[in-house]
Formats: structure tokens, sequence, C-alpha cells
């Protein structure tokens, strides 16, 4: 999957937003927003939350979350455990970088955020590399995740998911073939 | 769906389409999970052509409101780009599929025709007509190009052991939507023996495709 891709699934977590015009409810496909009135927060979609606010039609209030000391604290409880720890959002990363870029005035401290974000990323994605290569070694079959974020997977999906195929294919090229019918598989 | 008549008692009919009884909102979402299950599948799976449908009837209903509606409204701007979103989850549901059919075309159309009735088709009937169609043509390309030129005995291809089939044995994420209980983990290799997992709601797992192929049909869980 692209990393396009997933920062288009993340784009679907709601924000709150200050808007700075007025407009009634939007019947949208996928559910109903509004009513906007000027200085009133409301929840948007992310996606529109950015349009609105590159048009500078409102401000937007980072979410409870994307505070420094709370960041800090996690960043702290991350690099003492070795296991995957809660993480603020399944989408911290996307949320992180796209608020950021289009909104860091909104944002206090927007460059500690982004300093503490980013120790927190590469801290997992470096447990994340010590476990699948504690995975492939060990040839385990089964591996439980929950913590992780679809970001985090993302990184390694292509390369871990091909070589186990790739090493699934050697193995059971060993064992006699009991009733291979012909068929080849596909990589 | 085909067992649209055998009603379950918990449909919500707030916006009913055709036999589809769901909410827009839940139908873009099962458009989501669908297009994600497609994505990280390894074979081509069951055809969900009622929520395309469903999908595309909203779409079209929305743009011809938007065709009536006066130019700059500000919320033409808004109900565009939910558009947009949308028909880019179809397209790529839709390629994933077509891509697949390409891939693995002789075993998709024999799982196709090997279906009993009253099994949800693999393929919409569009689908079906492309893989004939590609079947056909590179069955008669080969034979123009090269098997007619090759000694008499030799000149067939048998196309289901020509194209690798999908392999099912793949790893793949998954998140449990539904609790499972005692599910099956083969061993890699052969001093391991298998074991049986519980998988929680809200969790998420990498395993063989193989196992929980049934699962993901059944919509217990969802490949991500």
């Amino acid at each position: 999957m692209d990393p396009a891709e997933v920062e288009f699934l993340a784009e679907k977590e709601t924000v709150k937003i200050i808007p700075n015009f007025s407009l009634d409810k939007v019947y949208l496909i996928g559910g109903d927003l509004g009513p906007f009135n000027p200085g009133l927060p409301v929840d948007v979609p992310v996606w529109l939350a950015l349009n609105l606010k590159q048009r500078q039609k409102c401000r937007i209030v980072p979410p409870a979350w994307m505070d420094v000391d709370k960041l800090e604290e996690m960043r702290d409880l991350e690099r003492k455990e070795d296991a995957f720890m809660p993480v603020p959002s399944p989408h911290y990363m996307e949320l992180t970088k796209l608020l950021l870029n289009y909104a860091s005035d909104n944002i206090p401290k927007a460059d500690e955020i982004r300093t503490l974000v980013k120790d927190i990323w590469d801290t997992r994605v470096a447990k994340l590399r010590l476990s699948a290569d504690s995975f492939i070694t060990q040839a385990e079959a089964h591996a439980k995740l929950d913590n992780l974020t679809l970001m985090e997977i993302n990184t390694i999906r292509s390369f871990f998911l091909d070589s186990l195929n790739c090493m699934y294919k050697l193995r059971s090229n060993m064992q006699p073939s009991g009733d291979s019918k012909g068929h080849f598989n596909d990589y | 769906m085909s067992d649209a008549a055998s009603d379950d008692g918990s449909d919500i009919n707030q916006d009913d389409t055709q036999e589809e009884l769901m909410t827009p909102a839940e139908l873009i979402g099962k458009l989501e999970e669908a297009w994600l299950n497609e994505k990280f599948s390894p074979e081509l799976l069951e055809n969900k052509s009622e929520v395309v449908e469903c999908v595309m009837e909203q779409l079209t209903h929305m743009e011809d409101n938007l065709q009536r509606v006066k130019k700059g409204d500000a919320k033409a701007g808004i109900h565009r780009m939910e558009i947009d979103r949308i028909r880019f989850m179809l397209s790529s549901y839709l390629r994933s599929r077509l891509q697949k059919i390409e891939k693995f075309f002789p075993h998709v159309l024999e799982r196709q025709n090997s279906r009993k009735a009253g099994e949800p088709s693999l393929l919409s009937p569009e689908e079906f007509s492309f893989a004939k169609e590609y079947y056909a043509n590179t069955e008669s390309y080969l034979r123009v190009v090269a098997l007619r030129r090759m000694p008499s005995n030799l000149q067939s291809v048998d196309m289901l052991k020509a194209v690798p089939e999908p392999c099912l044995d793949s790893f793949v994420f998954l998140r449990v939507k539904e609790r499972q209980e005692n599910i099956l983990v083969e061993p890699e290799t052969d001093d391991q023996r298998e074991y049986v997992v519980d998988l929680e709601e809200g969790s998420q797992h990498l395993m063989r495709y193989r196992t929980i192929a049934p699962l993901v049909s059944s919509g217990a869980v969802q490949l991500i």
C-alpha cells in the first residue's frame, strides 16, 4: 500500500475546527456536518479541515494528545518498555505530519511536537525491525501486533511479506511433495 | 445480496436503495472494507456488486444535485471533495479486482464455473465477460505467435497449469472484528507443532491467509 493511501485513510479521522464563516448543515454521504457558525467549534473530517484551513476559513484545534507533556511521557514510556505501547491515535504519524504542515500556526510548540513524535516513531520502528527479525529467524507462524498503527505496518509490509512468502516456498520445496497437483504457486 | 429476503431483523431502514437496508455512511464503510480486503488478499474475493451499485447510485444522485445548484456555492465544493474520495476508493477496488482477474484468469474462470447454484458469485457479469475475453485473446495470441509453428503434438497449452495459482499460504495482517476461538496455526518447520490461538475482538495479527480465508468472506476479520 502507498503511504499516500494510508494518509488517505487517516484523513477520515475527525478534528475540531473553529470556522470564521457560517453555513448550515451539510448532508454528506458519509454523515452530517455542521452547522457552521463563526467562533463555535465543529467536528469535521481532517480532509475537510485541511481544505478549509488552506482557504483561510477556519482555525484548527489540535487534538488532546498533541501536547508536549503528554508526548514526552509517551516517548519515555516507549523507550523504557520492550513491547509496543498504546498509541495516542491510530494515525498519530499522519495526523502530526498533516496538521503541522498546514496548521502549525494553530498548534503551540509545533517544533517540539514534531521532534517528540519523530522520536516515538523512531523507537517504535526500531522495535518493529527487531521483532520482524526474530519472527523470521524463529520461523514463527503467528504474531499478535495490537498496538501497531497502519503506517508502521506499512513501512515493512512489502519487504516482510515477500520474504516470508519466499521462505515458505523454499521450505515447502525441501519437504517431500505430497500431492502437488503440478500447479505452480505465484510469488 | 441474494439473502435480503431472509431478514435478520437488525437492518436499519433509513435509506433503502434496492434491497440494501443500511445508511449511506454504513455503505461507504462497507466499500472501504471491501477495498482493503481486496487489496491485501492474495486471491480474488467474492464480488460485492450490490455495494458497488449502491455506491454508484449515491454518487450519480449527488452529482445530479450538484449540477442543479448554482456555481460557487460553498457546499458544492465540500460535496465534490467527498465524491472524489469515494470515487477513488471505488476505482481502486475495481482496479484491484481486474488486476487479479488478469493475473489468475484461468483459475478465476474455473472457480466461477464450479460455483454451485445459490452460492454468491465470484465475478460480476461484466468481469465475467472480461475474463472470458481475456482468456480467448490470450489463447489466440499464443496460438498465432508461437503454437502453430510448433510440432503438431505440442500445439496446445493447458492454461490452468501454465498460469500460476494465487498463493493462499501468503502471510497477511488482519484486524479482528468478531471474536474467534480455536484458530489453527500450522507450524513452519518440522520440529514445531501446530497450536490454536483465540482471536480477540479488536486485536491485530499476522498469519497465513489460508486459515483465515473463510473469516474474511464472512466479515469476521478485516485485512489491513
